[in-house]
């Protein structure tokens, strides 16, 4: 799967490219607006995430430039500015996804992953670790042929950290891909630790071997040790 | 006291004194003209009496044929002393009346005899006349007075109009509203430099406050780049396996501390924006159906924290609103009603027609009511609270004329949100 940055902060853009490669795409990058407009007009993407305020462009024109060469990217957009505005107009002009600086790399690899799968890339409506099995069309789970019934916010929990294997994910990023700005993060903590430990549990139940580790002091991690 | 009140008060009370002062002095300045005048007369009856005697040396009564005008008395003892002028009061002949008069009383001899002699004339008509032109005087003096006043009320009113005028918009001045004053020119020198200033004082204000808005927001959104930077360096820190437990909490100190910032700019951005007008869009917000969905989605930490929740709906409260702020506006109230509760408290959530209350169970307030709406009023320094979320809630509801208010009473804590 091949991703393509284009941001501008040099240093932003590395840390991007680093963290998506560890989970095996083959990532470019591009620190401006030209680059970037070549670089989409030569190659082919899977997905592209674009920052809006380039030095030499904006993030919008190449977005529409995807959709007028009918280009079937996904697209993610990132920006400083949390305005109501940008979210609508990314959306209208044909981005699938939106995500305000500063965010989580776990969360932008989530993201990025649930683009992918949404395109149905791999072919397959299925996503599995092991003997964990997760159907993303119907929200089912399986531990081998027994179904695992999970509620809402735990399918969501298992679907991010099947996202992020074998990365140490932090509470604070968890806890706001779940819930968002609708709880605050001191609580947030708590409700997150009794979920997981549902989770947990009605994985081991069903026979799972126990992949979510907690690392101390920092939050959890998902696959073998 | 109005301007025009104190003016007209001050111009009364001095045209008061002036009238007394006048009326009194010319009362008495004619009074004493009349007395010269009569006692010039009584003189020169006098010399008459004296010339009639010298040359028939005698006095008879029937010379004369004024009433009571000259009586003589002839002396036997000592002479006293004499008071020349003076005033006296006599019987009419005909009613009976006592009647004023001047007399003059002089030692004159006649014949052989020294007689004590009086001579007196009526003041009556003198008096009438007094009267008359003391009342005339009054009524003129009256009306130029009354006259005078209601002109000065008239000229200051229209004098100060320009005055008032600077006055009205000046207070109708709302520096958010980023425009200065607007003056026109006046044609009196003063008020025009008032103006002038005025013009200027408000379009620095105006200037300053804008820029000031302007460099808030402008940092924030610098702010954030930096903060995804450090953020993002962090996160794969957080990854690298060779790190020692112990830098890694200090990682993660940072890694939370980095988070709160970036929390905090957040609430701040949002905060000047509202300011700013940014958020202008409104449409109708079924608050009830909204408070629904909110307490589902609140459900985990409401069970988490053993807090028991109600929702009584006596009405459908539909606010004209700016859907983005009215998510934000009752989540923090919520969040509010959260955090400062007690494990096993209450959330009493009613909604009414115009109105929406929500009442929790909770600790008394530490704070003074009053400040519990500004920015970075803590309940506890140390917690985790950003501090912002209710200058935030006040900051919506200003911006959306609605009016927010708190009430403490038996360990119930209430908002109250009205339309």
């Amino acid at each position: 799967m091949k991703i393509l940055v284009i941001e501008d902060e040099r240093v932003l853009a590395e840390s991007i490219t680093s963290h998506l490669s560890k989970e095996g795409f083959v990532v470019e990058t591009a620190f401006s607006y030209d680059t970037a407009v070549e670089k989409v007009n030569l190659y082919a993407y899977d997905c592209v995430v674009v920052d809006i305020n380039l030095p030499d462009g904006t993030g919008f024109d190449i977005v529409e430039m995807l959709k007028r060469v009918k280009s079937t990217s996904g697209i993610i957009i990132i920006s400083a500015r949390d305005a109501l505005e940008d979210r609508i107009r990314s959306l209208e002009i044909g981005s699938d996804d939106y995500l305000t600086k500063p965010f989580h790399l776990s969360e932008l690899n989530a993201r990025v992953k649930a683009i992918l799968r949404r395109r149905n890339f791999g072919g397959s409506n299925e996503i599995s670790y092991h003997e964990l099995r997760v159907n993303y069309n119907s929200r089912r789970v399986f531990v081998g042929e027994n179904e695992v019934v999970l509620s809402k916010k735990e399918y969501d929990l298992l679907l991010y950290f099947m996202s992020n294997v074998d990365i140490a994910l932090t509470r604070a990023s968890i806890a706001e891909h779940l819930w968002g700005d609708n709880i605050d993060s001191a609580d947030s903590f708590d409700i997150l630790y009794s979920q997981i430990k549902n989770l947990r549990k009605k994985l081991t139940d069903a026979g799972c071997t126990e992949y979510i580790q907690s690392i101390y002091g920092i939050g959890y991690k998902f696959g073998v040790n | 006291m109005k301007l025009l009140g104190r003016t007209s008060l001050f111009y009364a009370a001095f045209s008061l004194v002036t009238y007394v002062v006048i009326a009194g002095s010319f009362y008495f300045l004619v009074e004493r003209m009349i007395y010269q005048e009569v006692e010039e007369r009584l003189r020169v009856e006098r010399r008459d009496f004296e010339h009639y005697v010298r040359t028939h040396g005698m006095w008879e009564e029937s010379c004369y044929f004024v009433e009571d005008k000259i009586s003589l008395a002839a002396v036997t003892d000592t002479l006293t002393a004499l008071q020349p002028f003076k005033d006296t009061l006599m019987d009419n002949r005909y009613n009976m009346q006592l009647i004023p008069f001047r007399e003059h009383t002089f030692y004159s001899s006649v014949g052989d005899g020294l007689y004590k002699v009086v001579i007196r004339k009526s003041l009556i008509e003198s008096r009438s006349l007094l009267k008359s032109i003391t009342v005339t005087l009054l009524i003129t003096l009256s009306i130029g007075l009354v006259l005078l006043y209601l002109f000065q009320r008239r000229l200051s009113k229209v004098l100060w109009r320009p005055f008032y005028h600077t006055l009205a918009k000046a207070k109708a001045f709302d520096v958010s509203d980023g425009s200065a004053l607007n003056l026109d020119t006046e044609s009196i020198h003063e008020f025009n430099e008032l103006n002038s200033e005025l013009s200027k004082m408000t379009e620095k204000i105006s200037k300053d406050y804008s820029s000031l808005k302007e460099f808030t927001e402008n940092a924030s959104h610098e702010i954030q780049t930096p903060l995804a930077l450090i953020n993002s360096r962090v996160e794969e820190l957080i990854q690298e396996r060779s790190v020692a437990p112990k830098q890694m909490s200090w990682i993660q100190d940072i890694h939370e501390s980095t988070l709160r910032l970036s929390r905090l700019n957040h609430a701040l951005l949002l905060l000047s924006k509202i300011e700013n007008g940014q958020f202008y869009e409104r449409e109708p917000v079924d608050v009830n159906s909204l408070i629904k969905s909110k307490l589902l989605a609140m459900e985990e930490i409401f069970n988490l924290k053993g807090i028991a929740t109600s929702l009584t709906q006596d009405g459908t409260l539909i606010l004209q609103m700016n859907a983005i702020l009215a998510d934000i506006i009752f989540t923090n109230l919520l969040n509010n009603a959260v955090k400062h509760n007690v494990k096993g408290g209450r959330i009493d959530i009613r909604i009414y027609a115009t109105q929406f209350v929500i009442e929790n169970t909770g600790e008394p307030l530490k704070e003074n009511p009053e400040v519990l709406f500004e920015r970075f009023r803590k309940h506890n320094q140390s917690s985790n609270s950003l501090g912002l979320g209710l200058a935030i809630v006040k900051k919506i509801s200003d911006s959306h004329k609605l009016k927010i208010s708190y009430t403490y009473r038996a360990l119930l804590h209430t908002f109250t949100l009205t339309a």
